[in-house]
């Protein structure tokens, strides 16, 4: 099978390969005529003119990256986010507008096909042995990530299936070209380019040969010195090409990232009361609230703030099979919905912190539907849709119905999390609903809720730019094992909406649609949405200075060096820290600071 | 049943150990109390006297609030009832138990968050742990389950171990090299990480938790019992039974076992303390009995990563000793009690 595949997915390469000998002989392929170039010169700035370039600033690994290639084999680590954020793409997206702004690329121009981008690159962009981005490195990049010599079956597969090719009309335009139209067509076309000089032909060797290179990246940073198991540094280009751009101006202040391995949590904490680490993050509530009350803190050297961002949060919460005869009936949904103290849970273990996920599809921007609440604690409306699906109170005080009771297993992967569960147990009991708790090991979790053998699923999934229905929601996943579709949610409406969500190409209609889907989940309420933390705690030692406000819509890591959307918005400030030093000696001491940034809070009901 | 002189010989030997003797006599106090836990330690009321009528909640069926005139239909909070009874001043009363907590409720109060310190007003005598549950409930019905695991775990271990121990040293030859072979293969298998494994793919419940580790838990005895019966298997009485045409059965299991007692005896105790010890270590490591039973383990956790809660730790460290304390001068006041030298000074 595997051998008949191959051909298929060589032939667009082949085609382009074809179109750039022809090109080269005939005269270069002609760009069309009547296109509309677009720039982004004019959305707002999020860096603060002030910043000022120096410092160093020292965080930690928990482990050692096991390569610094970005594809191959052991190559999705964490770190793997540290050299991709110093591999600038064609175009960015601006944290606050969302809207599209240059990186690579000067210019863009959509084709009239809805399956092509067009794109002009920066004359000064430049790669960090020097040389130049051309749009052969662009071409580079599908070659490159269809490659067999790379190990990377997820990006062949990928790279074949949905680009179908890189058009080159000269060293600075190109055209980059879907398999099929697409609403957001941008976000995948929007292409890394790869060092053609770099790697040249690949040879069966490329996992081991590249496992520790340090490739040459387009970003303001790149790694100078390593020391294997210990450290990593990174150092900040002089002179680097971007560093007027528009968006890039002011940002990337440190002259080195240094990442030191420190293999255990407590101990990080130990080393960044010590000054050792600038960086702690306090999102947990027991290092916010009862950690953090320790001497540094309190002589005012540390500072704290907490950013409220307005980002895509997690589907957090109580997924119900609707497969099991218990969950077909939806009133039972809805009373097991109205059975969950989350709120109780929040108040009183998760000290506040939390607030109430209202659906599964928050901070999506425009395709979040608002109006939707999640089903709060209300032992009415438990009594009300259990009389409707002609249950009744057992002698034990849980609901019974020809001879079966409502009790239910929650399954679940991770032990925090069983503090939360005891208590909506206990809390449940009173709505007359037996939850009997499941730890599992993680892989063991998730490998019963792919096989659709949970009652409930306690767990969340991860988000994307913009929401996805299909993988979640729709018939064409449900009744089968290994989908997403883990409520088995089977419905004609449904799934006539979320086709129409697919294949529609205009963002207005889509933004309706998805709105309209949001509220379908909630009607047919197989998802009990729980928690959110719609923002980002952290500690910093005061000499680090951050813009105002602190953040961006999207940032999830005040202090992340590199990103090219959110990073690097913070700098060093020397005579801060020299003042910092001379009060460290002599043991005098600053107000202690905690910042409390709203500036994208959203106002959320009680949970 | 008449104790023969030797039996009655072993047990004055017993009594006059008194260290042995006083753990035996508190420790099956504390089996019985634990027993009779849900007099002591729990949420439910003794008694509620309510407009002329008694109720005695404890056992049987839960009592919505409703019953006693309160406006909901889940389980009565009788802590909560007790004070709107005693605001009344209608006669009504509510008698509660010493804690008046259960295992696994969780006492949660506004703008406080758990671990809550020791408090008499609260009556949570040794504190709460991080969720707000009584940590004296917690052990309490954490002791009833560890012994009674511990007692399960013992008879399984023994009931295979004797059986398969006095079969190979009665029979010896190839059966005895078989059982051999098969027991040096099994105890090479590292039985921690198999229950790891095991547990982290199913749940399992208290009589599956029993059943695996019993599975790895009959070795050592059978081994000792093995010697045991190839020496008795060379006796005169065993001669005699065969001569007069007694089973191979019945001479194991009416004459060498009988014979083997005082090893089996001497052993229980020790093995009591080893169950208790694995549970808990098992439950420590998250791989014991399903949350939220109560457990020792689960509670050992809690207050290592919670070392400042002190009580949380001192509370179960103090339990274990003491329980590990007397399980271990009852065994060695047994094993000293059926020594046959009985020249030693022990006292």
């Amino acid at each position: 099978m595997h051998r008949f595949s191959k051909p298929g997915q060589l032939l667009p390469a082949m085609l382009a390969a074809l179109l750039l000998v022809t090109g080269a002989a005939y005269g270069a392929p002609h760009l069309p005529s009547g296109l509309k170039w677009l720039s982004n010169d004019t959305d707002p700035l999020y860096a603060a003119p002030e910043a000022v370039k120096g410092g160093s600033l020292h965080l930690a690994l928990l482990s050692f990256p096991l390569t610094f290639r970005v594809v191959g084999p052991d190559s999705n680590g964490s770190f793997r986010g540290a050299i991709l954020g110093n591999q600038l793409s064609l175009i960015g997206i601006h944290p606050n507008t969302e809207h599209i702004v240059p990186e690579l690329a000067t210019h863009w121009a959509f084709g009239s096909d809805k399956k092509t981008m067009y794109f002009k690159l920066n004359p000064k962009a430049r790669w960090s042995d020097g040389r130049p981005v051309t749009a052969g490195d662009f071409a580079y990049t599908l070659e490159f990530m269809r490659s067999k010599k790379i190990i990377a079956p997820w990006y062949n597969d990928y790279y074949s299936r949905e680009i179908e090719r890189v058009i080159v009309y000269d060293d600075r335009t190109l055209a980059v070209v879907s398999t099929k139209a697409q609403p957001d067509l941008y976000l995948k076309l929007n292409l890394t380019p790869t060092p053609r000089h770099f790697y040249g032909r690949l040879g069966d060797d490329f996992v081991r040969r590249y496992n520790w290179k340090i490739v040459p990246n387009t970003g303001p940073y790149r790694i100078t010195r390593f020391s294997k198991g210990r450290s990593i540094v990174f150092a900040r280009k002089k002179n680097w090409w971007g560093r007027n751009l528009r968006y890039f101006k002011h940002r990337f202040n440190v002259d080195r990232v240094i990442f030191r391995v420190i293999r255990d949590l407590n101990i990080q904490w130990e080393y960044f009361k010590k000054g050792k680490l600038d960086v702690f993050g306090l999102t947990m509530p027991k290092y916010w609230h009862e950690k953090s009350k320790t001497r540094v803190f309190e002589k005012g050297y540390v500072q704290r703030i907490w950013f409220f961002n307005d980002t895509q949060q997690p589907a957090m919460g109580m997924w119900l099979n609707q497969d099991h005869a218990i969950f077909a009936d939806r009133n039972v949904r809805y009373a097991f919905a109205h059975g969950m103290n989350v709120g109780k849970v929040i108040r009183q273990v998760l000290h506040n912190d939390y607030y109430r996920l209202e659906n599964g599809y928050v901070g999506y921007g425009a395709y979040s539907n608002r109006r939707i609440r999640a089903r709060r604690f209300n032992l009415q409306k438990v009594a009300f849709y259990m009389h409707k699906a002609g249950w009744h109170r057992g002698p034990d005080g849980i609901w019974a119905k020809n001879g079966r009771r409502f009790s239910v297993v929650v399954t679940y992967g991770f032990a925090g999390h069983t503090p939360r569960l005891v208590v909506l147990k206990e809390e449940a009991k009173k709505a007359g609903i037996e939850l009997r708790l499941e730890k599992l090991d993680m892989s063991a979790a998730f490998k019963k809720i792919l096989e659709k053998k949970h009652d409930v699923a306690w767990m969340g999934w991860s988000t994307s730019l913009r929401p996805q229905f299909w993988e979640h929601f729709h018939s064409a996943n449900a009744h089968k094992p290994q989908t997403n579709n883990i409520t088995n949610t089977d419905d004609a409406q449904m799934d006539r909406l979320i086709d129409a969500y697919r294949n529609s190409l205009e963002a207005k209609e889509r933004i309706v649609l998805s709105k309209k889907i949001q509220d379908r989940i909630h009607a047919i309420g197989a998802f009990v949405p729980t928690f959110m933390v719609p923002y980002v705690r952290q500690a910093f030692w005061r000499w680090w200075r951050l813009p105002t406000p602190p953040g961006t819509r999207h940032t999830d890591d005040l202090f992340a060096p590199f990103d090219s959307a959110t990073g690097g918005l913070f700098w060093f400030d020397a005579a801060r820290y020299r003042e910092t030093a001379r009060a460290r000696k002599k043991h005098t001491s600053f107000a202690p600071a905690t910042i409390i940034d709203k500036t994208y809070r959203r106002e959320v009901p009680a949970p | 049943m008449r104790l023969s002189p030797l039996t009655i010989k072993k047990i004055r030997r017993f009594k006059s150990i008194k260290r042995g003797y006083w753990s035996l006599i508190i420790f099956a106090l504390m089996v019985t109390l634990s027993l009779g836990a849900e007099l002591l330690v729990n949420r439910r009321a003794l008694i509620v006297h309510y407009q002329g009528r008694y109720y005695f909640p404890v056992y049987g069926r839960m009592l919505p609030g409703k019953t006693f005139g309160l406006d909901y239909n889940y389980e009565t909070n009788y802590r909560k009832l007790a004070k709107v009874f005693a605001s009344r001043h209608a006669g009504d009363w509510v008698l509660m138990p010493v804690v008046p907590y259960g295992p696994y409720e969780n006492d949660l109060k506004p703008n406080r968050y758990p671990p809550f310190a020791p408090s008499f007003a609260d009556r949570h005598f040794l504190g709460t742990d991080t969720i707000g549950r009584d940590v004296l409930a917690r052990l309490v019905y954490g002791f009833r389950i560890a012994v009674f695991f511990s007692l399960a775990l013992l008879a399984a271990n023994f009931l295979i171990g004797v059986s398969i121990g006095s079969a190979m040293g009665f029979w010896g030859g190839k059966f005895d090299l078989f059982f051999q072979r098969i027991i040096e293969i099994w105890s090479n298998v590292p039985f921690l990480y198999v229950i790891i494994i095991i547990s982290s793919i199913v749940v399992p419940n208290f009589f599956m938790l029993v059943v695996i580790m019993a599975l790895f838990g009959w070795i050592s005895i059978t081994w000792t019992i093995r010697t045991m019966a190839y020496k008795e298997k060379a006796r005169e009485y065993v001669l005699a039974a065969r001569a007069m045409g007694a089973s191979d059965l019945r001479i194991i299991f009416r004459h060498i076992i009988p014979n083997t007692v005082a090893i089996i005896v001497t052993f229980a105790p020790f093995a009591v303390s080893s169950g208790i010890i694995s549970l808990t270590s098992l439950d420590y490591l998250g791989f014991g009995l399903p949350p939220p039973t109560p457990s020792w383990g689960e509670l050992l956790q809690q207050g290592w990563a919670n070392l400042d809660a002190w009580w949380i730790v001192a509370s179960v460290i103090v339990a274990m000793v003491i329980t590990l304390l007397t399980v271990t001068f009852i065994g060695e006041a047994v094993r000293e009690a059926y020594d046959p030298r009985m020249h030693t000074t022990y006292e």
